[in-house]
Order: structure tokens, then sequence, then C-alpha cells
């Protein structure tokens, strides 16, 4: 690839290619005009926004924007919500999904076809279809009334939606791995429950980084559930907090602090996309997408 | 295997147990409940009345409901033959030999991994609006005055405007699709073509297209099942409860249910459930249609 970087242009194939160029570039510029101008009108004030100068910083950049969101808007609070249900939900998937998605990679019984399938169903299942029994029994058990248990019943949700795609992602992983290692673990005495803690999960790394980088990126944005379970601001995630948020801005008019809101909410999963996408595109085409 | 027993069970019991509780029982209660008059979404079955179809006629003869099946309907497929047409454009420019090809396909990935709601607030708040949005400024710069003028989330354009911005979202997506397909397809086969004197164009009709049906199928299931659940762009839209340009059937449903605000209308949960069982025979509709439709034993990679 390196030596293909500094190869001549060939500018007659280039010229060929013209279109492609033109088509792409006008995309990604409307992208960087997207992001760039939000980001922006998040350092500007409100007066310059609405006079078209929010590219120009008359007034300087304002970075009391995110001071007065982060303090007076309730988004430090949704944030540190958001942060605390995808670390927990990100680490408990792991622990349940990657024995379940080794065992059934790796060994043939009774079910497991079932199992397999069950999984795959369950991500083209629509929220709609599990959220009016789900409301029904949990709030029937009274686990909404308290802020404790409520927040339990969040995680335990964004553990379950993501369970089956966290397994069959894990299992096309499990069953790319050599046996080589199991075998020789077996030979020198280890049991298969120390073999899969000891060589195999530790194996697995790679492909449970992915995993979880999609789990948090999901579970970051996850609206619907969130929407319908958290029962007050206090414990709301981001991508409700915010949308409660811009419900109230229509009244302040406060344009700059909403944008600095929306960036302090797209942020986290921006970040981790610049470093990531190649690991996050490769896991998209891998096979974490099997329809 | 005998002496695995224990170990399988202990490894796959978490998972299944959390699956049950998540998908299997609720699915099979929303199933009944779409049979049954329920007053409201926390009684008991004991408290249900049995109801037969009526749930379902009473979709069927409810305007509003049409009206977000029909919206629904729109999205799936106008926005599905942009988004199709528009992944597939950039995925064929991407796999044609440009430079910088990782940097573009990051870029044009980079949307999906941005919450919703942000997304459509930088749509709404920016690039729609009508002071210093940037259509406004694009076209100004145009001298397309008329254009310039739209009020684009008004009544009228409402739809379409949250069409296209949901669009802009989701092309990243599918284009990784249809590039995962094109990427598999052997490069000899474009060898021998270019040998033979094939251009360019005929290679797309006549090599990369067929063997694209495997991919399609995923495209398709993949769109259907995302655009089903429809709901966070709509309510983002439509803000006020009576604004119905943009309602969906989650939306209707959630207002339904969940009573967004809206004293008016009557309350029955087995409505909601109803709804969610419409959508689902759709998506089953869908996926069965395309497996028929594109059998892909004909062509082996």
């Amino acid at each position: 690839m390196k030596n293909f970087k500094h190869a001549p242009i060939n500018w007659k194939k280039e010229t060929h290619l013209l279109p492609g160029y033109i088509i792409l570039l006008i995309w990604v510029l409307f992208t960087f005009m997207l992001l760039g101008w939000v980001i922006c009108a998040s350092f500007s004030t409100t007066r310059d926004i609405f006079t078209g100068d929010a590219l120009r910083f008359p007034t300087g950049l304002h970075i009391e924007n995110y001071i007065k969101a982060w303090n007076s808007q309730n988004v430090s609070v949704f944030f540190t919500n958001s942060l605390v249900y995808a670390a927990i939900s990100c680490a408990l998937l792991i622990l349940i999904a990657a024995p379940c998605a080794y065992v059934l990679a790796r060994f043939t019984f009774l079910g497991k076809k079932a199992i397999q399938n069950g999984f795959v169903a369950a991500m083209g299942v629509p929220a709609i279809m599990i959220v009016l029994p789900l409301f029904c029994v949990i709030s029937q058990i009274g686990l909404l009334s308290s802020a404790l248990s409520n927040r339990v019943v969040l995680v335990f949700l964004y553990i379950g939606i993501n369970i089956p795609y966290t397994v069959i992602f894990l299992v096309t992983f499990f069953a790319n791995t050599s046996r080589s290692y199991e075998e020789a673990a077996a030979i020198d005495g280890c049991t298969p429950i120390k073999t899969f803690w000891k060589i195999m999960f530790p194996m697995a790394q790679p492909g449970i980084i992915t995993v979880t980088i999609f789990n948090f990126i999901n579970i970051w944005n996850e609206y619907f559930l969130s929407l319908i379970f958290a029962n007050s601001d206090e414990m709301r995630p981001v991508a409700v907090g915010l949308y409660s948020m811009i419900n109230s801005m229509k009244y302040t008019g406060d344009y700059a602090g909403m944008f600095a809101a929306v960036v302090i909410v797209f942020l986290p999963t921006f970040i981790l996309y610049i470093f990531l996408s190649e690991k996050i595109i490769g896991g998209i085409t891998a096979g974490g997408v099997k329809g | 295997m005998k002496k695995n027993r224990g170990m399988i069970v202990a490894f796959v019991t978490p998972a299944l147990i959390i699956f049950s509780i998540i998908f299997l029982y609720p699915i099979i209660r929303t199933i009944l409940m779409s049979f049954y008059k329920i007053e409201n979404v926390t009684d008991s079955m004991s408290e249900w009345s049995f109801s037969g179809l009526a749930n379902f006629n009473k979709l069927l003869t409810t305007p509003l409901f049409g009206t977000a099946m029909w919206n629904l309907f729109r999205i799936w497929f106008i926005g599905g033959i942009i988004v199709m047409s528009t992944g597939l454009l950039f995925a064929v420019i991407l796999t044609s030999g440009i430079r910088f090809k990782r940097a573009f396909r990051a870029i044009i990935y980079m949307p999906n991994i941005v919450s919703a709601v942000a997304l459509a607030t930088m749509w709404l708040q920016y690039v729609y609006s009508p002071k210093y949005g940037l259509l406004k400024d694009i076209f100004t710069f145009l001298h397309l005055d008329s254009l310039a003028s739209i009020q684009w989330t008004d009544t009228n354009h409402k739809f379409w405007a949250l069409l296209f911005a949901y669009c802009f979202g989701m092309v990243g997506y599918h284009m990784l699709i249809w590039l995962s397909g094109i990427e598999r397809i052997g490069v000899e086969y474009f060898e021998a073509c270019t040998i033979d004197g094939a251009n360019k164009f005929q290679q797309f009709r006549h090599i990369t297209l067929p063997l694209l049906k495997g991919v399609v199928k995923t495209n398709i299931t993949m769109w259907s099942v995302t655009s089903v659940a429809f709901f966070v762009w709509s309510q983002l839209f439509s803000m006020v409860t009576t604004d119905t340009t943009t309602i969906t059937p989650m939306v209707y449903m959630y207002m339904q249910v969940f009573g967004a605000g809206n004293a008016m209308t009557e309350r029955n949960a087995g409505l909601g459930a109803a709804i969610g069982v419409v959508l689902s025979v759709c998506v089953v509709c869908i996926f069965v249609l395309t497996n028929k439709l594109l059998k892909d034993d004909d062509y082996e990679i």
C-alpha cells in the first residue's frame, strides 16, 4: 500500500475517474459543512447565529455555551447517566454473550440450531413488538418507582436488546479461531471451562473489542426504550435528554447553547469513530451483518 | 460430549434467560394482546376482554393510522430507492480505483454513528433553517431565489425534508454492504471482461449486478427492519402531537398507548399491539418475497 501512494500519478486514469471524485467530494464537503457549522455555532452566540455570522466569530469564542449547557441544562446528568449505563451494559454483555457464543461455535447439542436462529430472528424484531409487555410487567412489579431500580431496568433492557447481535457476532469470531489451543490445554489436563476463561476468552479480544464498540454506540444512541422507561430527568440518557432540552430551548431561544449540547452528545461516539473507524467499518462488513 | 454438558448448560443459560425475558415472552404476549381490548397497558391479563379482530378492524378504519402507514411506505419505498442507488453509486466509485478510498469511505459512513437526535437537530436547526440555513445560503449563492425562499419545514415540505435528511444518514451503512459485496467478486472476472473488450458500464451491468444478488437481499432486509422502527426522526420533525405530516405507525402507537398529552383519543393498548403485529407481518412478507424473487443459488462466487 505504501509503495502505491508514492507511485507517480497516472493522469489519464485520474481524469477518467474525475466524475467519481467530484460526486464523492460534494458529498464529503456537505458533511463537513454540516458538522463544521454546528461546531462553530456552538462557540458562537445566538445573535451571531441569526445574523449569519456563526463562522466569523465577531465577538470571539464563547466557551461559556458549553459551561452553561453542562451545568444548567442537565447535560452533565444525562452524560454521566449514559456513560454509566453504557459501561456497565457493555461489560455485562460480554460476560454473558461470550460464553454462549463460544459454546454455540464449538459444540453440537440439542437445540443449538434453534437458539442460533432465534438470536438471528431477534435482530429483526422491531421494538414495538416487545415494549408493551415489558412495560406492563416492569411497572406491575413496581420497578419504575425507585430511582435505583429504574436504572437497573434500563441497564437490563440495554443488555437484553443487544444480546442477539453480540452473540451472533462472537459466534462467527470463535468459529474462525483454531482448535489447537484447546487440544493442547486438554492434554495438559485443563478443564474446558478453565480453558475458555484462561485461553479462548483472552484470545477473542479483537472480536470482543469490536463488538463492544458497536454496543457502546448502540446504547449511547438508544432512544425509544429510554424514552418509555426512564421516568425522570435525573436518570435519562443523552438521547432522550437532548430531546427534552431541545423542546425547552424553543422557549428560552438559546440556540448557541443548544448547538453546544448537540456537540456534547455526539462527541463521544464521534471521537471513538475518529480513532477506530477502520475497526468499526471492518466489523460491519466482516460478518456482523448477515441479514 | 457428555463431560461438556455441564459447561454447555452453564454457558448458554444466562443469555437464553435474558433472551426469553426480553424477546420470547414479550413477542408472544404482544401477539395475544392484539386480539384483546385493554384499557391500560399495565392491566393484568384478567382485565383484558377478548375482542377478536376488532383492533385490526379499528386500525383499518382509522384515517390517521392510514396516513401513518402511507408515510411509512413512502419512507421505505422512495427512501429505499434513494439510499440503495446512492449507496451503490458510491460503492462502485470507491472500487473503481480512486485515491483516498479509506478516507472517503470513513467520512460517508460517519453520520451513522451520530445519535439520531443530534443529527436530526442539525438538519432541522441548521440545514433547513429559513434564517441562516445551509440550503438557503447555497441557493442564494447560486441565485436560485425561488428555491432559497422555500420554508423547508412547513407542512408542505416537511415530509420530504425529513425523508432527505434521513436518507443522508443511512447511505453510509448500505454503501458498506454494497462494498463488501463488490469486493468479494474476484478481480479475474473483470480482467477477463476487459480482455474481451467490455467497457466499465457493461462490466457493471453484466458482472457486478448479477453477482450482487445476495447483497441485495441483505440490503433490503436491513433497510426494512430499520424503516419499520422509524420513530425519532418523525418525533423531532413534528414536535406537536397535532402535527401529523410526518406521523409513522410507531409514533401513532406511542400516542395511543403512552398517551402523549392527548386526552381526546381513547386509550387502548391492544390497538398498539395490533400495530406491532401489522408491522411485523410486513417485515416477514418483505423478507419472504425478496427470498423468493432473489434465489442466489444460480451463481457461485
